[in-house]
């Protein structure tokens, strides 16, 4: 029996479906049967980040309105193994879909991975409840923004309200430079109001928006920063306790000189 | 002035105890004392007819002394709010520099304005030793 993990932000833009796509990838490579299910009806985008659009038959809402099997709809990754992809329909909303819908769907889909993903929509009304109908864990993706940790206070005071309890926090695209120099929020900062556990922190990367348009994850990136930082997420979700990473290399030499007499 | 005397109304008043940070989006209102044994995050929004305290840091909007009461008072671990209201004056924070000391804080209405006053009075003595 697997477990069904929700990707939610509230804002939009701030990564949740480049870190389902990436940590889905991250538990495949490690051999794991993984599904991701993109729950964005009317606005798909998990499928193009993965590059498997052209390979969609059927879809979510086919599946809950009774139009074909669930496996009919599940599309097979074409590069990591045990990776597959359940997409939403294009062509409908969120309507579409009732949370109860979800629930069932879900509780179908755990019987046959190891791990079930949603890709949550952004906002908080319908999109958002069926998300997170079905979840029993929550990743909560946020940047060091205002707005976006605004937002992301807000669904983890309703995503306590749907007793999904502690929910786990993803700070996405972190510029170590910018929070060096104090013009960025750093991660205490964003702890400080959150209150939750912080479950990796993710550089911003340009290998990211290189990689996301040819429909390429980076987690299997060896010298991809971004890709680094994913791997220790999927580590730390499989339960080792792997140490947050160093932004040193990214400060470079004189960084990393004034960290050592203490400027930093 | 004593501890006591500031919180002499209250005692009089019904009190709820909130055992949790109240989060963005999240709102509250009790006709009585409302002590919060958490924080109240930015876009929280907690009303109350009596005091509010909060054992924690108050970054949200409160309304104290909801129903006009001049007397009301907000208190907190760490006084940071969005706004602040007591019965019908509005305040917030300065656009520059606040200060922002780290020590507990009370906020009241004197003479027609909100004022902001270390918590219990003389903590300010004890921040600078």
């Amino acid at each position: 029996m697997g477990e069904v993990i929700v990707v939610t932000s509230g804002k939009g833009g701030v990564g949740k479906t480049t870190a389902t796509a990436n940590i889905g990838a991250g538990l495949a490579m490690l051999g794991h049967k993984v599904v991701l299910v993109d729950a964005d009806i009317g606005l798909r985008n998990l499928d193009v980040i993965l590059g498997l659009e052209n390979r969609i038959v059927y879809d979510l809402v086919d599946v809950t309105q009774g139009n074909c099997r669930l496996r009919q709809a599940l599309i097979r990754d074409k590069r990591f193994e045990g990776l597959h992809l359940l997409p939403a329909a294009q062509t409908k909303d969120k309507t579409a879909v009732s949370p109860e819908q979800m629930r069932e769907l879900c509780g179908e889909l755990k019987e046959m991975f190891e791990y079930v993903i949603v890709d949550s929509p952004a906002g908080i009304e319908q999109g958002f409840r069926n998300a997170i109908a079905g979840a029993e864990k929550a990743i909560v993706i946020t940047t060091p923004e205002v707005a976006a940790v605004r937002d992301a206070d807000r669904v983890i005071g309703l995503l306590e309200a749907a007793e999904l309890n502690d929910p786990k926090l993803v700070v996405n695209r972190l510029r170590p430079r910018m929070v060096q120099r104090g013009d960025m929020m750093n991660i205490d900062d964003i702890i400080d109001i959150l209150a939750i556990d912080l479950l990796g922190v993710i550089p911003e990367d340009e290998q990211i928006i290189i990689s996301t348009n040819r429909g390429e994850t980076v987690v299997q990136e060896d010298r991809s920063f971004a890709g680094q930082a994913f791997r220790n997420i999927v580590w730390r979700i499989l339960g080792e306790p792997v140490p947050l990473m160093s932004f040193d290399r990214e400060l470079g030499f004189f960084g990393r000189l004034r960290r050592l007499v203490g400027l930093g | 002035m004593a501890v006591q005397n500031i919180l002499k109304e209250a005692a009089e008043r019904k009190t709820v105890l909130v055992q949790r940070t109240l989060r963005s989006g999240q709102q509250m209102s009790y006709d009585g004392n409302v002590v919060i044994l958490g924080d109240v995050n930015p876009g929280a929004h907690v009303t109350a007819t009596g005091d509010v305290i909060v054992m924690g840091v108050l970054r949200g909007t409160v309304h104290a002394g909801a129903r006009g009461d001049d007397e009301a008072v907000v208190i907190a671990f760490r006084l940071r709010p969005t706004q602040l209201r007591i019965a019908g004056h509005i305040a917030r924070p300065p656009d520059q520099d606040a200060g922002n000391p780290e020590q507990p804080e009370i906020a009241r209405v004197k003479d027609g304005t909100v004022v902001i006053e270390a918590f219990p009075p003389g903590g300010e003595r004890q921040a600078k030793m």
